[in-house]
Formats: C-alpha cells, structure tokens, sequence
C-alpha cells in the first residue's frame, strides 16, 4: 500500500469549531414558532393496576393544548427485540410495573404550565406487591410482573457446548465462585431530548438524541401506524450516547403523538432526575461461574449460570444475557462450555445497551476467577492469559472465527510491559499492587434480521467539492471524522474538503446506527466503497480526456494524473464539469454498500459467526489502597487495544481514555441506592461518576495489526475499551492487599471488611 | 411579577424583564437565545451551565436572573473575536479534547477563569479548577493537556 496521507493522521475533529464556539446546536437548542413544551406523567408505585386516569382538570388549564393517555393512541408495542419479545408500550394502558413508568403526556405553551397539567392528572391505582431482586422475582409465590411470564423469567436459555462433566473430571482443579456486578448509569451529559412536528399529510420531522435514526425511524413508525417514508430523523448534535440511545427511547414516540395530535412542534427534555430514574441502566448480574484446569493452566471447562435482572420490561435484557454467556464460552480458548441463562423481571427501570453490552459483567467475573486460578497454581497471571489466548483460526464453541489479525497476545504482553508487570513483582510495598486483565469483543454484531451493513454516498459537485453522506450518527465518537478521513484518502482529496451529512433519514442512506463497535468497521468499508466508486467514474471520463489507460490513473490532492507523469492530469471539477459519455447530470454520485460477511445469530442453536471482526484488549492496573479508609486510589491504567489500523490516533486514544473513566465508575464509585424500588440518589451527588481529580494516568497503546477485511486495515475500539477496567482493579487490589472482592462497586467498606477478615483469619 | 435588569452579556447591554424565579441560565438561553450554556443537571452539580460572573466561572443554574442584574457576564459565544479562536478554544480543538462537546463550553469557561487567575498552572491545580465540570466522553486526559498548553501558549 503506497504512504497514506489522511488515515493514520491526528487530524482535528471536523466539528470541532462548531463544538467550542458553542454553535453547535443540541435538541433542547431547538427553537420553533408555536412551539410547545411536552412533560410525561409518570407511575410513582412500583407494581399497580390503572383502574382510572381523569384529565379533566389538566385539560382545562390554559394553556395546555393536548393530554395524552394510551386510550388517545393506536396501542402498538416497541418492537426491540420483537416477536414474544415486545411487552411495552409507549404509555402505559393497564398497568404499571416500575416507579417512573410513563402514564401520561401533556403538551402546553410553556414548561411550567406543562409541569402543572401533570400534577392536575388524576390517576386512581390498585397497588399491587412487588419485587425489587431476582431471587424474590423467581419465587413461587411472586407476583407476576408481565402475566403471560411465570416466575417473571423474560428468557431461559440453556447451551452446552462439548462435554463439561467430562471435562471437569479430567481437570486437575475446578474452581467455583459467586459474582455480582451493579447497575449503571450511562449519564450522558445532554440529558434526553426531542422536538417533533408533523408537516402537511402526516409527516412526521423529529430532531432527537440519537445514535441510530435508523430504529427511531422504523419503531416510530410502526408505533404510530404510518410508513417508513412519513417519518424523517433530522441531523443533529448528540451529547453523548453510550448505548443509552441506540434504540428508540421512549420520549420519542410520546413526542410524536403530541405533535401528532396538536399539530405543533413539541419539545420534550428530561430533567437529570429522569435521565437517571428512566433511561436505561447496564443490566446488574449475578454470576455463577466454576472453570476446570489442568495444573500448567490450560483451560478445560467453563460453567455459569447468568441471572440478569431485567427490571420491569425487556429492552434488549434477553440479548444483552445472551452476549454475557456468548463472551463465557468466547474469552480465551474454552473447549468446553455450559451456559445457563436467566432474564428475570423486577419492578425496577429496566436496563438497555450500555458500552460493552454484557461483556463487562461476565468478563469481571472470568477475570476475576482466571486471577484466582493462576495464583492457586502458582502461574503468572500474565502467562496463564498468554496460554490460553485466543489465536487466529480459532472458532469459539458459539461460533466465533477469530481472524488473522488478532491481536490477543499482544495486547497482554505490551500492557504487562507498559505497567512494569515483572519490576514491581518485586519488593511491593503492602497497600500497592497490579494487575491484569484481558478481553474480547467483536466489531459488528449480526443481530437483526434488518441485516448487517452500511452504505454511503459520496457526491462530487461541479466545483470539486465533496459531501459525503452517512447514516449513522457521532454522538461524540469522532465517527464523522474517521469517516471522513476513509473517504478522503480513497478519494485523493483532503479532509476539510469534505463536508458530511449524518443522521437524517430523508438525505442518508441506510446504515443501523452507531453501536456494537461497527461504525469504522463496517460503516468505513461502505465509506471506502463509496469512495472508490466516485473515483473510478473520474477515472473513467480522466481516461478519455487524458488519452490514458483506466490502470495508469492516480487520483490524489483533488486531480486525476497519469501515474509517473504527474504533470499530465485533470481537476476533479473539469471532470464533473466535462462532457462526456461517460457521466450523467452535473455531479458525480458514488455509491457504497458493504454487507458484512457474517452469519445472523441463531436463536436455536447459539452458534454462528455474528461478526467479521472480533477485537482484543488487555488493560494492567496499579493501585495504592489506603488501608485506613479503604479507599482505592487508582495510579495507572496501561490500556493496549488490538485495533488492525487506526483511522484518527487522537480519536481512537480518547474512546480509550473515556470508556477507561466509566470502567473505573464502575469498579469503585457508581452505584444506585434503592429503598423498595424508588431510587434514593438520581444525581450526580449521590451517583458519583469520575471527575478530573478522580482519574487515573491512562497509557493507549495501540497494536496495530492490520486486518485484511477491515477499511484500511481498522477494526473497532469504541466498547472493548471499558470492558477490562474492573477486573484489573480487582485483580491489582488482590496483589496490594490480599484480599478478592468478587462484586462491584468495590467500596472502601467491602475493602476494610476483607482487611478485617483476612486478619482475623491470620490471627486464628 | 416581572422585574427589568440589565445585564451585559459579552460586551453588550441587555435590558430583560424577568420573573423573580428566572435562573440565570434560563434567561441566557430562553431570552438571548445564547445556547451555548447547556443545561445538564439544573442543580449545580455537572458544570455544564458554568459561565464567567465578573470573571468568576459560577454555575449559571445556580443563580437568580435578577442577582445578575447590573453585573458582567460572559458566555462561550464572548470567546470568538471576529472569527478569531480564544487560545483555550484552539487548543482543545488541537488536542482532541472534544467528542460530544456538550461540556465543552462550561469547561472551556472554567479553565478560562484559571487562566485569568493562575495564568501557569500545574496539572493538579489544572484538575482541582475543573473537577466541577462534569464530562463522561473524555476521561479528562486530552482536556488536561489542551489547558496546560494553552497556558504554556500565553
């Protein structure tokens, strides 16, 4: 491949200016004449039956121009995960099932007036008893959350893979241990947000918060009953997203019926208090995990039993279990797999995507054990992960071909250098410590019948400029950017010769969204497909002006030129502008579309190949924990990511720096308190995410071997950076201290109890 | 009941006529349509509403309209002079201190009063003056060193 001179390049944020002028427009920027203000009445019992809603009262006050119940809407349910799966609509007719359950919806003249309309609402409950866990969920005597499911089990799955029994028997040591991983909170900084309008003959425009216009597209319209083609998703900044927004939320629909039904543009926004009662939440596990190994480390069996709590309705629960129990059977080589896997209701807000997506509950509790392991063994924990390290032409027992570029071993060696693993093995200092841990992770996940894919458009207008258009949305990811930067190097132009369109559903093409770690892998390949697809119509009218062979053309700083002859070229804007046979209209339109190579997941079996691309991590931690307070002051994080090319170096080291702060709010500080289902703390007082004095010093590094299917040799990194953190907490805490905390958060309480008990034991 | 204040806003004198429960923040966006200042949390715990109060970054939520009546306000869209970039604004675009960018003015703010006050600042002292900005993109990394070398700049 001859030098690049876009990719590979730390090239600004192309919406940087825009961003820190403050021009940048957010969803509750959004202004529109007649604009009205709409606020959602919501369930403060955890578990009851609606027996009457009377808005009388709150349709008499001035300004209110509509209140909405779910007897005002056609009743159909959110597909997600569809089929059996589909159990909620978008307010809610007979029933409520978690305290903040969406009721009711007013749209009035102001925000105040809105607020009041609600408390004018008057709705008569029949409370019925609830659950707030899943051991009481499962119990026999529990009350049913969603009737049609006994023991509120949403999804049992099953699997086995190889002979686990068997190989237990063979094993020199079978380890077994309980973990359990909290709930978290995404806290995106732009709280959720949406204006909707409908224009003349029913069609619906909505600005939202999103990652994947595609599904608040197709869901919006399918839940209000019109076509795809009434429903246009417009382009807008996104603060923040995470998986919180990458299916369609549930302000959106209740926004459009509004809108719907006044006529009028509606803006909802959600306070922080609802952001943090009724958004999604990463799903709390608890994880029954017993692995068999042979006395020099090899992995022989891995057994778990996965209870998720789904909370009070699915969202993506079933699947989000299900890619916990595929990781099980996936990270490191495991011959043989058994996989139980429970997703239980409970009256609580249900849990959705969140980075990592059921990877960083089942990878703390591998890791946390495989530390164990080694120790018992008396096995470097680096060297154990080594051994067992996934390698390409592997197929994990769930159908994962890892591919050549792999990067596994690695990632373990750099971060275990990188952090001094062998140096402070020696004279450690009781109180400090490292560790490690490792992950795997996939670019793309084949998950919807919808397919697999992404495509995009390049146009090039008569004066050479360039647009590219995409479908997927950069909520903060720099997606728009590493697009922009495959584009311009395919192209032979330079970036800030590319303006892009994102996210509107009307102008771009089709592509699922930004999640599932896809975007450069499978939205760059369309991107680069585009790309090529402009450049050899150039090509194709160069050849004729220049009197030249397609073969002999070279496309770069915005001309078509004969190879080796570089004096001998034609300006892309003669080209667009020229006559000739070979172009049509006054533009050149380049299309891409990349299905990627994958197999849909299969329900039935557990086994296919969902993903072109499966990425590695390891990350090493060192600790100091303060053996008064217990706390944990966390001093680096070595973080050495398998990424086959980096597309932008500073975009792919900040998705690594921040997913490295959420897994340390997930390891040490992010918890929610709840008193019978009602959340005590929905704020950033109580729910403590990391702030500049709280982080570590973070160390990217970046092994780059190129993947072959990959644009430009890249894979992903937005989620499998979060996934290692909290067992390389864990695991550094053990080497500092001598104590295992198997749950999360590790709190200086769990830190001092351990202190405490390891003491006693020593005593006794 | 309404109330007139005057305040100035980057420069410029605004005449408002506010309810005495008017915040700040409200005003700034709702009234002079300044929406550069976010509202992230509405109760002085995020940092994203901070703007400069006589040079003083402060959570704009957090204060009445009418306490800023007769005082100098600065906001994200002062920094720009005639299309020019502050120091602070060119280095966090040249240090990828940006992603969804919705902190982004409030913790641009809050580094300019450092500035202002501490002109070179080390690391730490970087962190304590920004610890009230909340960001959950970044991990604060790039943030950090685009302070710094805005203040080695200047």
């Amino acid at each position: 491949m001859s030098a690049l001179s876009v990719v590979g390049k730390r090239l600004p944020n192309i919406d940087s200016f825009s961003k820190v002028t403050g021009e940048a427009k957010f969803c509750n920027d959004l202004v529109f004449p007649d604009m009205l203000f709409g606020k959602i009445l919501r369930s403060p019992y955890p578990h009851a039956e609606i027996v009457s809603i009377d808005t009388k009262m709150a349709v008499k006050l001035p300004g209110v121009e509509a209140v909405m119940t779910a007897q005002d809407t056609p009743k159909i349910k959110y597909v997600h995960l569809g089929g059996a799966y589909e159990d909620k609509l978008p307010l809610a007719d007979k029933k409520v099932r978690y305290i903040g359950d969406e009721v009711a919806a007013v749209a009035a003249t102001d925000e105040k007036i809105a607020e009041k309309a609600i408390r004018l609402i008057r709705v008569k409950y029949k409370i019925l008893p609830a659950v707030f866990n899943t051991e009481e969920a499962l119990k026999p005597e529990a009350p049913l959350i969603h009737g049609d499911r006994s023991n509120n089990i949403a999804a049992s799955v099953t699997r086995e893979f190889g002979d686990v029994e068997e190989a237990f028997k063979q094993s020199d040591f079978v380890f077994e241990d309980r973990y359990e991983v909290q709930a978290q909170a995404h806290c995106c900084l732009e709280p959720r947000s949406c204006v909707a309008m409908f224009e003349q003959k029913g069609n619906l425009k909505i600005w939202t918060a999103t990652q994947s216009p595609y599904f608040v597209q197709k869901e919006l319209a399918h839940i209000l009953n019109i076509p795809l083609t009434k429903v246009r998703v417009m382009e807008i900044h996104v603060g923040g997203g995470f998986g919180a927004r990458s299916k369609v939320c549930e302000d959106e629909a209740i926004c459009a019926f509004l809108a719907q039904k006044t006529g009028k543009p509606v803006r909802i926004t959600f306070t922080r208090e609802e952001e943090f009662t009724t958004t999604r939440i990463r799903h709390p596990m608890v994880i029954h995990l017993k692995t068999g190994v042979k006395k020099d480390g090899t992995i022989m069996a891995r057994q778990a039993q996965i209870i998720t709590d789904n909370g009070a309705y699915n969202h993506m629960g079933p699947a989000v279990t299900g890619v916990a129990g595929s990781i099980v059977a996936s990270l490191y080589r495991v011959p043989n797999v058994k996989i139980e896997l429970l997703t239980v209701y409970t009256n609580k807000h249900f849990g959705g995507p969140f980075r990592g997506y059921g990877n960083p509950q089942a990878t703390f509790a591998i890791e946390s054990q495989l530390d164990l392991i080694a120790r018992k063994l008396g096995i470097d924990p680096v060297e154990i992960r080594i051994k067992n390290a996934n390698r390409y032409g592997d197929i994990t027992p769930v159908g994962w071909k890892i591919t050549e570029s792999c990067g596994f071993s690695e990632c373990l060696r750099e971060a275990a250098d990188k952090i001094g693993w062998k140096e402070k093995q020696k004279d450690k200092p009781f109180g400090r410590g490292v560790g490690i841990a490792g992950c795997i992770h996939l670019s793309g996940f084949h998950v919807y019948t919808d397919g697999d894919f992404s495509s995009a458009l390049i146009k090039i207008f008569s004066d050479g400029s360039v647009e590219l258009s995409v479908g997927s949305a950069d909520m903060g990811t720099w997606s728009k950017t590493a697009l922009a930067q495959i584009a311009a190097e395919e192209l032979g132009v330079t970036l800030d010769q590319i303006r892009v369109v994102s996210m509107d559903t009307e102008l771009t093409p089709m592509d699922l969204g930004s999640w599932g770690s896809r975007v450069i892998f499978i939205g760059g390949n369309a991107v680069r497909r585009a790309a090529y697809d402009a450049k050899w119509q150039l090509f194709e009218i160069a050849a004729e002006k220049l009197e030249a062979n397609i073969e002999d053309l070279d496309s770069r700083e915005s001309r078509i030129s004969i190879k080796g002859a570089p004096q001998k070229y034609i300006k892309f804007s003669d080209c667009v502008g020229a006559t000739s046979p070979h172009k049509v209209g006054n533009m050149i339109i380049g299309k891409g579309h990349y299905d990627s190579p994958t197999e849909l997941a299969n329900r039935e079996t557990g086994v296919s190949n969902i993903s072109a691309a499966p990425i590695f991590a390891a990350h090493a931690a060192e600790v100091e924990v303060d053996l008064q307070t217990g706390r944990v002051r966390v001093l680096r994080i070595v973080a050495a990511h398998d990424i086959g090319k980096a597309i932008n170096p500073t975009a792919v080291e900040g998705q690594i720096e921040g997913a490295v702060a959420q897994g340390f709010g997930y390891a040490l500080t992010e918890q929610y308190e709840y008193e019978n289902g009602k959340i005590l703390n929905p704020n950033f007082l109580g729910y403590r995410i990391p702030r500049t004095n709280d982080m570590p010093e973070i160390m990217a590094i970046l092994v780059e071997k190129i993947d072959s299917e990959g644009p430009f040799g890249a894979k992903g990194v937005g989620e499998p950076a979060l996934v290692p953190v909290a067992p390389a907490i864990a695991n550094a805490i053990y080497d500092a201290i001598g104590v295992r905390i198997n749950s999360l958060p590790i709190t200086p309480e769990k830190i001092l109890t351990g202190l405490k008990n390891n003491a006693q034991r020593e005593v006794a | 009941m309404k109330k007139l204040i005057r305040i100035v806003v980057n420069g410029k004198l605004f005449k408002v006529r506010v309810d005495y429960y008017r915040t700040l923040l409200e005003v700034l966006r709702e009234d002079l349509h300044l929406t550069g200042t976010k509202n992230g949390c509405n109760e002085g715990e995020c940092g994203a509403c901070t703007v400069l109060l006589e040079g003083k970054a402060v959570y704009s939520c957090l204060i009445l309209a009418l306490d800023a009546d007769g005082r100098e306000i600065t906001t994200i869209e002062g920094l720009l002079k005639e299309g020019k970039l502050d120091p602070l604004q060119q280095s966090f675009v040249e240090y990828g201190a940006i992603q969804c960018g919705f902190c982004t003015p409030g913790m641009i703010l809050s580094a300019k009063a450092l500035l202002e006050e501490n002109p070179s600042p080390s690391e730490g002292e970087i962190k304590t003056a920004l610890a009230g900005n909340l960001c959950r993109c970044t991990g604060y990394k790039k943030i950090v060193a685009a302070v710094l070398a805005a203040s080695q700049r200047s």
